[in-house]
This record gives structure tokens, C-alpha cells and sequence, in this order.
């Protein structure tokens, strides 16, 4: 049950999230809740899809002044994430049992949007949920109290599902699939990754760019050993890292070249790679 | 010293990640290069097979030196933009060649001594690649000092005009009379605006400045033998022939379209006037294309000759072989080419289905037998059809404590999964090409005193020889309809398929052969993960008999295959015609014993990564070699080939059930 706690983010959202757009992506999302069609964001980790998702939210409510306390429920999806978890439960207070909301019954309730992460990590029962919600109908049903809760007229359910590393038993079903209407993500290119990185972890640009090539050499080798090629977030997090004093090489080694594969010939591969783009130390 | 052995599986990954496409590495002796020198050529990085130096950094910055060179412009030079970028070379004495040679071939025959001239283009080139290289790549700079230093350490840069650069960039005072001419000139291509058209007017300037001061060893060479880097050029512009060529054919068509249409029209019409105007058109365009279909199909063959077959679209791995009279292992020595079987469009697939219809129920038999796969009770569910008594009385402790329990209280009985992963190996050696014995074999000829029979081995078959002669006696016998052994392994392969994908299990189906060390073939039917469809079986109906049976570096290479899905239970079963042997597997041509060990070898090494290996062979006298190759009743002989698809699923169910 803490796990369950743990995988859920209720965003305020108080300051606008940075997130770059890499083609027509806002314009469609804003299309698509105007008039409430489920989203659904396909693409490899950490190229941006929950960031994409937080802007979104935070241009659609908080820019427009409505004054929701949480207009994001995040909800990251796994094994042990039931129907009960998303719903609600009664919880026992002193000698009352009383009902508490999950976050998808709050998201519902207050018309906020409902982000889940990685939707076929979830159990079965969770995708019944769903369907009721995605349709014209828009109910959702909560057997425990018998209550039918209509949405409330802002709530959208957005979805995210990486195709990559899923196995074919853990597909996304067509039934569900074909409720969305899907944005694809990818890495961004060079230009726009460098300027990405930059601006998140507040390095200057011709660094920002030595680790933009380096994420793009690396996605070269996408079949080796690691299922999907080094992410946006980590090349982020190497910038933060040489950002916090921390020598460029050491930064990559442990963000990039140990994070990606644990295989040792890719490693030195991908350590060759770091140590060849990024400017030489001086002896 | 490094050998590129030990390196050259990163480097590979290296060279992928900055190319940006996957390079096979050869050592450079395989091409007509320098002992020194880096080519790339479409598909292939060549290095060289050994540097006498300490830092492995070296390899890496000539490994992407040829790759920088495609990056930064340094491969499609045009002899009509050198004239109009140099205009003072249009008055030289413009060099008259009997067959289309490359457009550097034509700059350095601008000039009295091509041979100096194509040193000193070389050199510039080498020195603007280098500067461009490390602005884009900073990190290589330390290795590249390195390699300038090994390269003017070792003596392996003979040529005066390559070591005078070769100083200029490892900092050294302009103290010769050359290197006053030169350092000068190299230092105008530094600049990132430098491109090759400029290393070019260096040449130009240079040869003329160094052209006044004879002394210095510039003996003339009027012929000049074809570089690595030229027959690279000459590749690269292949490429842009062949998309002329696709232009070519369509405008063609386009042009074929429209005549057709007026052709229509004009009959219609009764005129016929203007028609005779198109079909001069026509004929001059297929005039020209044919033209250039020629001038290319004599380029590729020019072009295969110096670089090698192009192996489009196969990726190379090497392998350890097992050398039983050094007792260790050869590093490196087999390289294998993994290439996807592409079916042929008009492939004849009712052999396989009828094969498979008709064995079905045979083959599926022993697998059913299996298929009850037992269930495990889970604890702890949501739901269930039983009370998990534990978690209830963990919830009733939460209760009295206060506490919110969980409801997780149910147990219930899943099915357990089949956790297997099973590898298919074909021998698609030359051998397999002989139609099925019906009558029993005349008895074996006495083995010697080794263990090896001594009848003659048609397995091993010389690509390259007239085997008329050898095989006379079979080709002027006119019974087509005769079945082969292939097409019985590719049968079995298809009832296999099909019996495993009812098992829900997951494999592959691949074919093996080659000839020679270098040049180990492995041809994928179906993948592991790919799923079985009529593509699948057009691929396996396109196995064909090709050369020989080198079965070390395929087992080695199907295991990292298996190793590589994760799954609990994995198979190797091996299908062959006859005893492992290759033109030079083992010192000794037509010894097997060599082949023998290194096999068994590869199946020890399976064995101990946790692998399930079976060989079936259906060759008759397998019982000499098989007990001394495969582990202890890991084996079968096949009397009967027809047996060959029931026997295989037998085979299968006991070692997966």
C-alpha cells in the first residue's frame, strides 16, 4: 500500500514547468481537451513525456486562472497497482471506517487531469476503470460504495505507454488503445536537446551541446545490450552533476555510461564515445 | 603492442555510435592499405591488425579518422568544381585516361609527378580532417597526438611530404626546406572553413613551390596504383551512380508512360508525325542509361575486386576457435556474418505445408504430453477462489491495532509459464544438396586408425573449384523430383515451427555454413522473438545448400543468441549432414579432428552457459563422431531421414518437458 503512495503526485503546479516543443505537440494536446478526447503518450523514457503533460496542465489551468487546487494527479503505474488503489478504500480512523477517495476518484470529482504513467504496468482491473471513463459516458463506477461519480466537465485522462521495452505479453490492448487519440515523443535532435539541457540544468550552451552529440552517439547503438538509447533526463542529470563541481567525465561516467548498460563491452564503448566528444582535460 | 583483436569489440560499438551505422572491422592487410592506415569503406572499417604503442587511445583516433573524413567532406571530390575553385589548373595539361578513373586520379595527373601530387593531397587532407575532427570531437585530441606521435615514432610513414605533415602536427619547427614550403600551406586548412577543395589548392600550390627546388626525393612515378582512400572515393561515388541510375529508369518510365499515350492517341488520330521526334528521345535516354548500367556494373566489379563482396545488411561478430593441438583458444579467428534469409517472392511453400499437415500429428504427440503445465498457487491476491488464511489473520491484527488492513486476503491457482527458449541450427552445407538414400548405404569403409572415416568427405565442397568432375556422375542424372536432404531439414523445420508455436515456446530457426575462417555464414529464418507467418516460412523454404560446415562459431554464436533472451530454459538443437569441416578448420585440410575438438568445445562452453544442446545428424556413420563431440546422449542418428521432423519433436519434448 505505501508503494501505491509513493507512485502518486498530486502537482499544484505553481510556476510554469519548462518544456520545449518539438513540433505541433501543444496545439494538439489544447485540441484534444477542448473537447475531452483521452490522450495517449507514446514514446521512449525520459524524452519529455510527463514533463509534456505538466506544461499542459499547467497552461490549461493555471494560465487560465482556474482556480483548482491540483490540477495534475500523476499516477505511475506497476504490478501491484490495483483498481482499489486508483478508486479509493475505507480506512479505519479511530473506531469509524470511513471512505477515503483514491486519486483518480479525486482527479474525477474536481475535473482535474489524470496522468497514468506507464499504463500496462497496471493490473488488469485498472484498464475496466478506464474504459467507462474514456468513452461518452464518462462514469466511473466505485463498486465498494455503490456510487456512480460522473466527471466532472474538466477531467481528462491522459495515459503514457512506451512501446519500447514491453514485452508482448504486456501490450496495450486494442480496445483500450484505440479509446486516445496518441502524441508520439522521441528524443529530440541536437539543436533542441542542447538548449533542453541547458536551460534544466543551467549550463552554459557549448556544454549543453558536447552532451547533445553524445546523446545522439549513443542512440546510434540503440541494439546493444540496452534496450533504448540514453535519455534526455540522464543527459540532464550529467549536466547537473559537472554544474555541482563534478569533472565532466566522472559526471558522464556515472550518469550516462553506467546508468545505460551493464554490459562492460558497451560500457567501454559508450566511456570511449564520452571521452571523445567531450573536450580534452588538460594533463 | 595492441592487437585489434583485443580491442575491436568496443571499437565496433565505437565506430557504430560515431558513424552512425554498423561497420564491420577488418584489419587493414585485407585491403592494398599502409600498415598504418585507416579506411572506411560503405559497410567496413579496415585497421590495422597490430600497433607497437602502450595507449589503446591510438586505435580510437584512427578508427575515426575515416569516419570524420566522410563527416567532413573529404570523400566526393569533383574534378569540375576543382576547376572552377582552381582556376589556374584548368591551364595544365589535362591528363588523357583510357577507362573512367576516379576524379582524384584525374587531379593528380594534372601534375608532372601524380604520384608526389596525390602524397601531397593525401597529407593536406589528412591535416584539414584532423583539425575539423577534433573542433567536432575535442575529447580525441590527446588520442590523436598519440597516434601522430606512434605514426612518426614507428617509421611506418615513409613518404617525406607525409612526414613533414606529420611534424607540422605534432608542433615541430619548420627547419627543413620542405617542411618551410608545406607548414605554411597546412596552416590555411585549420580554419573550419577549409574544405577539400582547398586542401586541394595546397596541392597545387606546394607541387609548384616545391616543384623549384629538386634534391629532395622526388623520384617520378607516372603510374600510380589506386589508394585505399581513392578506391573508397571510387565507392562512394558508385552510390551516387546507382541513384542516377534510379532517375534514369524513372524518367524512363515516365517517358515510356507518355509515349504509350500518344502512341494511343495519334492512332486514333490517323497523324504520326511528331512520334518519330519521342522515340529518338527514347532511344537516346536508354542509350544513356544503359550506358551508365554498363559503366556501373564495371565499376562494382572494379570496386569488389580491390575492397571484398559488400555483405549489405549483415552484421559481422568474432568468434573464439579452440585449437586442440595448442590446447587454447585461437582469439578472435572466426568471423561470422549474420544475414536474414529473404524469402523469394514466388518461394514454393506447399512442400513445407504439406510436410507439416502431414506430420502434425506425429510431431505434435510428444509435445502434448508436455503441455500440461501445472499450476501454482498464489497467496495474497486481490481476489482468488480461496481464503488466504495468513493474510486474514494479518488483517485481523491490523484491526485490533488500529491500523488500515490490507485486502489482499485471497489465494488462487495460476498457470505456470513455460519459460523456454529453443535455437533451430540447419547445416547448410554444400552436402546437403544430395537426394535421399532410399536403399540402405553400402557398409562403411574401415575408419583409421585416427577415428576418421576414410571415404571420400563430399560435405566439404571448394566453391571455387569446377566440382563437373566430382559431381558428373549426379548433375547427368536426370531425376528432378528426387528430394534432397535439405529439403527433409527444411521440413523438419517447419513441423518444428509449427509445433512450437502451438507450445506457445519461444525460437529461432537459423542456417549456417561458409567457407572459410573469415567468412562463417549464419542465415536467420525466424528470430526468437519474431513470430511465425508465411514470411517465415518462405524464409525457411529459401535455405539452400551453400558451401561449408564450420559448426564452432555457429553453436558459439546461437548461444550468445539464446544467452541474450533472458529465459530460464534455453535449447540448442543442431541438424547436419555430416562431420564439422571447413577449407581450413584445423592446420591440416581434410584432418576433421581439429574441427571435431573445437566443436565439442562450443558445446561444452554452451553447456556450461546452462544450454540444452542436442545434435541430430542424418548421416549414417555419426556414430563415430558424434559420441566423441557431443556430451553423453546428446545426440541422435537418423536411419531414416524421413524421421528426421518426428524425431526432432521427440527430441524437443524430452528435453523441455
Amino acid at each position: 500500500m505505501t508503494a501505491a503512495i509513493d507512485a502518486i503526485n498530486f502537482a499544484t503546479l505553481d510556476t510554469e514547468p519548462f518544456y520545449l516543443p518539438i513540433g505541433d505537440e501543444v496545439a494538439l494536446f489544447e485540441a484534444a481537451y477542448a473537447a475531452r478526447l483521452p490522450v495517449l503518450l507514446k514514446g521512449p523514457t525520459g524524452c519529455g513525456k510527463t514533463r509534456f503533460i505538466e506544461h499542459m496542465a499547467w497552461r490549461l489551468y493555471r494560465q487560465r486562472r482556474k482556480a483548482l487546487e491540483v490540477p495534475l494527479v500523476t499516477i505511475s503505474c506497476h504490478e501491484d497497482l490495483t483498481a482499489t488503489d486508483l478508486v479509493g478504500r475505507y480506512l479505519l480512523k479511530g473506531d469509524e471506517t470511513l471512505w477515503s477517495d483514491g486519486p483518480l476518484t479525486r482527479a474525477v470529482r474536481t475535473g482535474a487531469i489524470c496522468y497514468l504513467d506507464e499504463i500496462v504496468e497496471a493490473r488488469k482491473d485498472t484498464t475496466v476503470l478506464i474504459h467507462s471513463l474514456t468513452d461518452h459516458r464518462r462514469i466511473l463506477p466505485i463498486d465498494k460504495t455503490g456510487e456512480l461519480v460522473s466527471a466532472h466537465g474538466d477531467f481528462l485522462l491522459v495515459i503514457s505507454y512506451n512501446p519500447g521495452y514491453q514485452s508482448i505479453l504486456k501490450d496495450l490492448k486494442h480496445s483500450t488503445r484505440q479509446r486516445f487519440v496518441s502524441l508520439d515523443f522521441d528524443y529530440p535532435g541536437r539543436e533542441r536537446e542542447a538548449e533542453i539541457i541547458a536551460r534544466e540544468a543551467h549550463v552554459d550552451e557549448s556544454l549543453a551541446e558536447r552532451l547533445a552529440v553524445i546523446g545522439e552517439k549513443v542512440r546510434n547503438l540503440g541494439e546493444h545490450g540496452f534496450e533504448e538509447g540514453v535519455s534526455t533526463r540522464l543527459l540532464i542529470y550529467a549536466a547537473q552533476l559537472i554544474r555541482n563541481g563534478i569533472e565532466a567525465r566522472r559526471a558522464a561516467d556515472i550518469a550516462l555510461v553506467a546508468a545505460v548498460s551493464d554490459d562492460r563491452t558497451v560500457q567501454a564503448a559508450l566511456a570511449d564515445i564520452v571521452d571523445t566528444v567531450l573536450p580534452a582535460t588538460d594533463p | 603492442m595492441i592487437a585489434l583483436a583485443d580491442v575491436e569489440q568496443p571499437l565496433a560499438l565505437f565506430a557504430e555510435g560515431m558513424n552512425g551505422a554498423y561497420l564491420h572491422i577488418k584489419t587493414s592487410d585485407a585491403l592494398n592499405a599502409g600498415p598504418a592506415d585507416a579506411v572506411q569503406t560503405r559497410d567496413t572499417l579496415y585497421l590495422p591488425e597490430a600497433i607497437d604503442a602502450v595507449e589503446p587511445g591510438i586505435y580510437r583516433a584512427l578508427a575515426l579518422q575515416p569516419i570524420a573524413r566522410r563527416e567532413f567532406g573529404g570523400i566526393g571530390f569533383e574534378m569540375s568544381t576543382a576547376y572552377a575553385r582552381l582556376p589556374t589548373l584548368d591551364r595544365l595539361p589535362k591528363p588523357q585516361a583510357l577507362s573512367r578513373p576516379s576524379d582524384r586520379w584525374l587531379f593528380y595527373h594534372h601534375f608532372p609527378n601524380p604520384r608526389l601530387a596525390a602524397e601531397l593531397f593525401e597529407a593536406f587532407e589528412r591535416v584539414r580532417i584532423d583539425a575539423a575532427m577534433c573542433r567536432a570531437y575535442p575529447g580525441i585530441r590527446p588520442h590523436l597526438g598519440a597516434c601522430h606521435q606512434y605514426l612518426h615514432g614507428s617509421g611506418l610513414v615513409i613518404s617525406p611530404v607525409a612526414r613533414s605533415l606529420l611534424r607540422f602536427q605534432l608542433g615541430e619547427p619548420d627547419t627543413d626546406a620542405m617542411s618551410q614550403v608545406l607548414h605554411p600551406l597546412a596552416k590555411g586548412l585549420l580554419a573550419p572553413s577549409a574544405d577539400i577543395y582547398d586542401a586541394a589548392a595546397a596541392t597545387q600550390s606546394a607541387f609548384l613551390l616545391l616543384g623549384a627546388e629538386p634534391g629532395e626525393a622526388l623520384e617520378d612515378a607516372l603510374t600510380l596504383e589506386a589508394t585505399a582512400a581513392e578506391w573508397a572515393e571510387r565507392e562512394a561515388r558508385l552510390e551516387d551512380w546507382e541513384e542516377e541510375l534510379r532517375q534514369a529508369d524513372g524518367h524512363l518510365l515516365a517517358v515510356e508512360m507518355l509515349e504509350s499515350e500518344q502512341l494511343e492517341a495519334t492512332r486514333t488520330e490517323g497523324g504520326g508525325g511528331e512520334v518519330r521526334e519521342d522515340e529518338l528521345d527514347i532511344k537516346r535516354i536508354k542509350a544513356e542509361r544503359d550506358q551508365l548500367a554498363r559503366r556501373i556494373g564495371l565499376e562494382r566489379s572494379a570496386v569488389r575486386d580491390a575492397l571484398g563482396d559488400e555483405d549489405a545488411g549483415a552484421r559481422s561478430y568474432r568468434y573464439d576457435e579452440w585449437d586442440f593441438h595448442r590446447h587454447g583458444y585461437r582469439r578472435n579467428w572466426c568471423r561470422l556474418f549474420e544475414q536474414t534469409l529473404n524469402p523469394q517472392d514466388d518461394a514454393d511453400l506447399d512442400a513445407i505445408r504439406q510436410a507439416i499437415s502431414a506430420w502434425r500429428r506425429q510431431a505434435q504427440q510428444p509435445l502434448e504430453q508436455i503441455k500440461p503445465q501445472g499450476y501454482r498457487r498464489c497467496w495474497a491476491l486481490p481476489d482468488g477462489d480461496e481464503i488466504d488464511l495468513n493474510a486474514v489473520v494479518a488483517a485481523r491484527q491490523d484491526l485490533r491495532a488500529g491500523r488500515s488492513p490490507s485486502e489482499r486476503l485471497y489465494s488462487r491457482r495460476e498457470k505456470v509459464h513455460r519459460d523456454v527458449c529453443a535455437a533451430l541450427l540447419v547445416d547448410l552445407s554444400a552436402s546437403t544438396d544430395d537426394p535421399v538414400e532410399d536403399d540402405p548405404p553400402a557398409p562403411a569403409p574401415p575408419s583409421d586408425s585416427n577415428g576418421h572415416s576414410a571415404r571420400p568427405t563430399p560435405n566439404l565442397r571448394d566453391p571455387y573449384e569446377d566440382d563437373s568432375t566430382l559431381w558428373s556422375g549426379v548433375s547427368e542424372s536426370p531425376a528432378p523430383p528426387k528430394r534432397r536432404i535439405i529439403d527433409v531439414q527444411k521440413e523438419a523445420a517447419g513441423v518444428l515451427a509449427a509445433a512450437l508455436e502451438r507450445l506457445g515456446d519461444s525460437y529461432g530457426i537459423y542456417g549456417f555454413s561458409g567457407y572459410g575462417r573469415d567468412c562463417v555464414e549464419f542465415y536467420v529464418a525466424k528470430d526468437l522473438r519474431q513470430t511465425l507467418n508465411a514470411r517465415t516460412l518462405a524464409a525457411i523454404a529459401a535455405m539452400q545448400p551453400k558451401r561449408s560446415t564450420r559448426m564452432g562459431p555457429a553453436i558459439r554464436h546461437a548461444v550468445r543468441k539464446l544467452n541474450e533472451s533472458g529465459n530460464a530454459l534455453k535449447v540448442l538443437l543442431i541438424i547436419s549432414d555430416g562431420f564439422p569441416q571447413d577449407c581450413d578448420y584445423g592446420p591440416v585440410r581434410g584432418d576433421h579432428e581439429y574441427g571435431l575438438h573445437d566443436t565439442a568445445k562450443a558445446l561444452a562452453e554452451a553447456a556450461s552457459k546452462g544450454i540444452e544442446t542436442f545434435c541430430v545428424t542424418v548421416d549414417r556413420s555419426g556414430h563415430d563422431y558424434l559420441k566423441r563431440m557431443c556430451p553423453q546422449a546428446r545426440y541422435a542418428v537418423i536411419e531414416e531421414v524421413e524421421d528426421l521432423p518426428e524425431a526432432l519433436t521427440k527430441v524437443y519434448a524430452a528435453l523441455t518437458g
